[in-house]
């Protein structure tokens, strides 16, 4: 390695001396930095890898809760870069009750910008049973209360293709446990689809409960079950079914107050359900990476293992 | 010629007739002897006898045909006995060594022939003592010497081995009509035996033959020779991890010689060593140590240069061959952001167990961590740069940096690492994104130089759907020459989300730079189209850049369009990997043989393989082999062919050929083939590398015959094995002959000293004279007693 070049590296980066002292005294430390995640910088004093560029938001555009708005130096519209990659977090619609927690989603995605470096789009889009757009995101969230009704042989067999492409399906139920005709529903439609596959409980060893978070249980709404069910195969989850009501627990009013109260853990329990959905959402863009062994040891031996 | 007569049995009765018949026998003599000397009536002494005279021929009649005898009658003639001499023809025989230190060598060969004109009057004395003299030349097997050639045993001596125990073993077999043996003279150097377990053998089998074994020695004790006596190699390696070569290097006559022994690979020297050469027959270690940069099969040799006035040079080289395998791939993904793009890369590289993958994915911003829960139990692991772009940099096979922004991670600062670790033979691709190519992170001059475009300018993303032209370059090469052969190209495929406008680097031409995807719009201020992917070849490594990070979509769609049964996505990035990785089944064209080493008179099978550009077996493709020795010619051009022809491939993309009757030796099978847009020049395969592909291998002797030269063993065992065998132990380097009263064994005064040259049975039971001689003489014996008035 060559030796931290200061006046070069200002060079490179265009970041200005004052911005690089932090920086520099981090480089080459001896001790390794926060991992999969840049190295702290000292305080709280963020920078940024570049000036601040691009149009100023109009006020209506901006949303007031959106961290974005607090970090001088981003060029963020609404909190997201116009030349980021984001991602999409689409739900399913159908004929039906396919939307019974309106919102879910865009909390999901208000929560993995605020804690996680994926970007999600503002607003997850809606697509059609059946239609060429569920091809756009290898991510589907299906939401139902109550029953799944029949989708139609041409919607099937697009789901079929999208699992067997390589998409996830998180299918979600919003009964939360107390009525079981929509994950009936569900895992008839399942066996139609991946008739060779089995509709099984995810185990708790399961890499999906320490994607990002370490959980015990996948919390939601209700915590009727203490497990997701899954279609997992060759090496890779295609379905989930989550049973108690992970939108449910989501969903916030027009407020920004949340729509429902979770049973029986209050808040903490929304914490925890908030925790496995942004888990889902990065063992959907990472697999298993925290199956790896380096992980897996490091994790070991920080006992942080559970 | 003599008459030999002799009874024998046709048929022998069964165990309890046979004790019934010997007391009726017994009972009618002692009968008759009883009578014979006390007669109950007063008969004459002369009658008394007829009658037990009468009685015994009758008893013998009874016998006769009881027993169903014949009479035998041969012709016999004495056998004689045999002297086979077995004269060694293997190579060693034509070595030069001397008695004295300073002597001029003569050649074993020649000491054998002037000991073999020696001994002519011997020779003539033995065929005068009745002996049949048999000459035999043995190498690897035996043959007769006749003729003119008996008589001067004047050959060249270049067998591959000595195999003296099958020689002797084959006198050991039955042969009825031959003289019996009665002794062996075995002349010879004495190196039959290249371990101890095969001079127990040989000794065992010369005790087998039970006659004396006399034995002449032709060799001398000073010798002038350096040679490669053992090497000791794995026949498999692991690409770029160190293998250990090991070798013994005996001289003789050439005690404290400075010399350097040199490891070469398909002729080229790879590596060498100074060696001071020890005392006569004490064996030097020599160790290379080597770590494959490519995969394939390789002819490695070790070689000695020629000493002045040596005997031989054939022992100085020693090949053998190595396959060199790659080990699991070392893959490095670190990603700045995971996003779908993240996700297929990482599932197809996990999915093939060849590949050992190590992620390190950025899963949090600054800004992340500034709101972060410090009570929430995160599975986040520290990023250890140090380790990964400074400890452990070298053992990864290919690096991938996806849309990773290396200044904000202090990546940046290891860039130096990474460019030295390309020029050392490493593989590295930089994807883009929204994070990779807009701060700068990958501008320092030592690796920019090494990139196919110029990342000394920011290019941030821009989000504009498209689909990319495939360039001309890209037709042809192994990562996108697939999508030449599809139907409509990148039309069928989906279109693109974004790129990042990259320019090429102004200096590629001299890294070997290539696009082979490019925008189809954008274009750089030069007017070219905007390289999508490109790859380059900088040093012994290679790197590739693709400026979009959405090729996930070749992978996931609704329509998509399978390519030779796979997936765009799989087809790109597979032969992206092979490609960086230098995989040579990254070729449209393989070359296998089945085995990398053959024993001389094996049969060597070529097999040969097409592909379609979609890694598909390509049907009736026509391909040209040829065969020639690895070594160049003496003009140091490639040696002359000794087979070519031509291949149609069949349904299955397969040809093969047979060879036969390869002589020892390294050799080089190639195949070239044509792809299908037309000729390909020079240039395009060598650029290419696929259109011609070969393939060594080598054809062993099954000893090696020269690995010792030195004759003092050889004189020693040959000595043991006629003490061993009551032979004499003779030397030609004395001036011995072979003496007239040579050692054999006593002739047998057995049956078995004869030979029967003619054979006659007379049936004495079944005829009408055996019938009259049983009545008569039951009959006359009945009537004399009755006239004699007994019973």
């Amino acid at each position: 390695m060559r030796p931290t070049d200061l006046t070069r590296r200002a060079m490179l980066t265009g970041l200005s001396a004052a911005a690089l002292v932090p920086a520099a005294s981090l480089a080459r430390s001896g001790t390794p930095s926060r991992g999969s995640e840049p190295p702290s910088p000292p305080g709280d004093a963020a920078i940024p890898a570049a000036p601040p560029h691009g149009p100023w938001p109009d006020d209506d555009e901006l949303d007031p809760f959106d961290p974005g708005l607090f970090d001088p130096f981003t060029a963020r519209v609404g909190g997201v870069d116009p030349s980021t990659i984001t991602i999409d977090l689409p739900q399913m619609r159908y004929e039906g009750r396919w939307n019974p927690r309106a919102g879910a989603m865009r909390v999901l995605a208000r929560e993995l910008r605020l804690r996680t470096r994926l970007e999600p789009v503002l607003e997850p889009s809606e697509v059609p049973a059946g239609s060429a757009e569920l091809f756009a995101t290898p991510f589907l969230y299906v939401a139902g209360e109550r029953e799944l009704p029949p989708l139609g042989a041409p919607a099937e067999e697009a789901l079929r293709r999208f699992i067997d492409l390589g998409g996830l399906i998180l299918f979600d139920a919003a009964d939360g446990g107390t009525d079981p005709g929509f994950v009936r529903d569900v895992k008839a439609l399942l066996g139609r689809i991946a008739p060779a596959s089995e509709v099984a409980p995810v185990g708790r060893d399961h890499v999906l409960y320490r994607s990002f978070y370490l959980i015990d249980a996948p919390m939601g709404r209700t915590r009727t079950h203490d497990h997701v069910l899954g279609i997992q195969d060759e090496g890779r989850l295609k379905a989930l079914v989550m049973r108690n009501d992970l939108g449910g627990a989501l969903a916030e009013t027009n407020e920004g107050l949340p729509a429902y109260p979770c049973t029986p853990g209050g808040n903490v329990q929304r914490e925890w359900a908030i925790r496995f959905g942004v888990n889902i959402l990065l063992y959907a863009t990472c697999t298993d990476y925290k199956a790896d062994r380096a992980h897996v040891e490091t994790l070991l031996r920080s006992r942080r293992w559970r | 010629m003599n008459e030999r007569w002799s009874l024998a049995a046709g048929h022998v009765p069964e165990t309890i007739v046979l004790v019934l018949l010997a007391v009726a026998v017994l009972m009618a003599v002692g009968e008759g002897l009883a009578a014979f000397r006390r007669p109950r009536a007063p008969v004459a002494r002369r009658v008394a006898a007829g009658l037990l005279a009468l009685r015994l021929a009758a008893l013998g009649a009874l016998l006769a045909v009881a027993f169903e005898l014949t009479l035998r009658v041969e012709q016999v003639t004495p056998a004689g006995r045999r002297l086979v001499v077995l004269v060694d023809a293997s190579a060693s025989m034509a070595l030069a060594d001397a008695e004295q230190e300073g002597d001029e060598p003569q050649s074993r060969q020649a000491r054998l022939e002037a000991a073999w004109q020696r001994s002519a009057d011997a020779r003539v004395g033995w065929r005068d003592d009745g002996l049949v003299v048999e000459v035999r030349g043995f190498d690897l097997g035996s043959r007769p010497y006749t003729g003119e050639l008996a008589e001067t045993l004047a050959v060249q001596p270049r067998g591959e081995g000595s195999d003296l125990a099958r020689a002797l073993g084959e006198l050991s077999q039955p042969e009825p009509d031959r003289a019996p043996l009665a002794g062996v003279v075995v002349i010879s150097d004495g190196l039959v035996a290249p371990d101890p377990a095969a001079d127990a053998q040989v000794r065992a089998v010369a005790e087998g033959l039970g006659v004396p074994v006399t034995t002449l020695s032709a060799g001398a004790p000073h010798i002038r020779d350096v040679s490669v006596a053992q090497v000791r190699a794995g026949e498999f390696a692991f690409v770029e991890n160190v293998v250990e070569l090991e070798a013994e290097i005996v001289a003789h006559g050439l005690s404290g010689t400075a010399t350097t022994v040199e490891l070469r690979r398909n002729g080229l020297p790879v590596a060498s060593q100074s060696l001071r050469l020890g005392a006569d027959g004490v064996p030097s270690e020599v160790r290379f140590e080597v770590a494959p940069d490519r995969v394939g099969q390789f002819v490695y040799e070790i070689a000695v240069p020629p000493q002045p006035r040596e005997a031989t040079e054939a022992n100085n080289t020693r090949a053998f061959v190595v396959k060199v395998l790659r080990d699991k791939v070392r893959v490095l993904h670190v990603a700045g952001r995971p996003d779908w793009d993240v996700r297929a890369l990482r599932t197809l590289l996990r999915r093939d167990p060849n590949v050992e993958l190590l992620s390190y994915y950025i899963l949090r911003g600054l800004d992340d961590i500034a709101r972060e829960d410090t009570t929430a139990a995160l599975s986040l692991i520290p990023f250890p740069t140090d380790e990964l772009f400074e400890e452990q940099l070298g053992s990864f096979d290919l690096i991938i940096l996806h849309n990773f922004d290396s200044v904000l991670h202090q990546v940046e600062q290891y860039l130096d690492n990474i460019a030295q670790y390309v020029e050392d033979g490493g593989a590295l691709v930089l994807i883009g994104g929204d994070l990779a190519f807009g701060d700068l992170g990958y501008a320092l001059p030592e690796l920019a130089a090494l990139l196919p475009v110029d990342t000394r300018t920011r290019a941030p993303l821009e989000h504009e759907p498209f689909r990319p032209s495939l360039t001309e370059a890209g037709r042809r090469h192994p990562i996108t020459a697939w999508l030449a052969t599809a139907d409509e190209g990148w039309a069928q495929l989906p279109a693109l989300d974004d790129h990042n406008p990259l320019s090429t680097n102004p200096r590629g031409e001299t890294i070997g730079a290539a696009t082979l995807l490019s925008h189809p719009d954008d274009t750089d201020p030069r007017g070219r189209g905007r390289p999508i992917l490109a790859v380059a070849e900088p040093g012994r490594g290679r790197t590739m850049v693709l400026s979009t990070g959405s090729t996930w979509r070749l992978g996931f769609a609704p329509d998509l369009p399978l390519i030779d049964g796979a997936r765009p996505y799989d087809l790109l990035w597979l032969s992206a990997v092979r490609w960086l990785l230098r995989d040579d089944s990254s070729g449209r064209l393989t070359l296998e043989t089945d085995k990398p080493r053959y024993r001389v008179g094996e049969t060597v099978e070529l097999q040969a393989k097409t592909w379609s550009a979609g890694y598909a077996p390509e049907p009736g493709i026509a391909v040209s082999w040829s065969l020639r020795p690895l070594a160049p010619g003496p003009d140091g051009q490639p040696a002359k062919a000794l087979a070519e022809g031509q291949w149609t491939t069949d349904g299955l993309g397969r040809a093969r050929e047979a060879l036969q009757e390869l002589p020892v030796g390294a050799y080089v099978a190639s195949a070239r083939r044509e792809l299908a847009e037309g000729a390909v020049s020079a240039d395009d395969a060598d650029g290419l590398g696929e259109h011609e592909v070969r393939r060594v291998f080598i054809v062993e002797p099954p000893g090696r015959e020269l690995a010792e030269v030195d004759a003092d063993p050889g004189i020693t065992r040959l000595a043991a094995l006629a003490e061993a065998t009551g032979g004499e132990a003779l030397s030609a380097v004395d001036g011995d002959a072979l003496p007239r009263r040579i050692p054999l064994t006593e002739p047998q005064a057995d049956r078995d000293g004869l030979r029967v040259d003619a054979r006659r049975d007379l049936p004495l039971w079944n005829g009408w004279v055996a019938l009259l001689l049983l009545l008569a003489t039951f009959g006359g014996e009945w009537l004399l007693r009755r006239r004699q008035g007994e019973p």
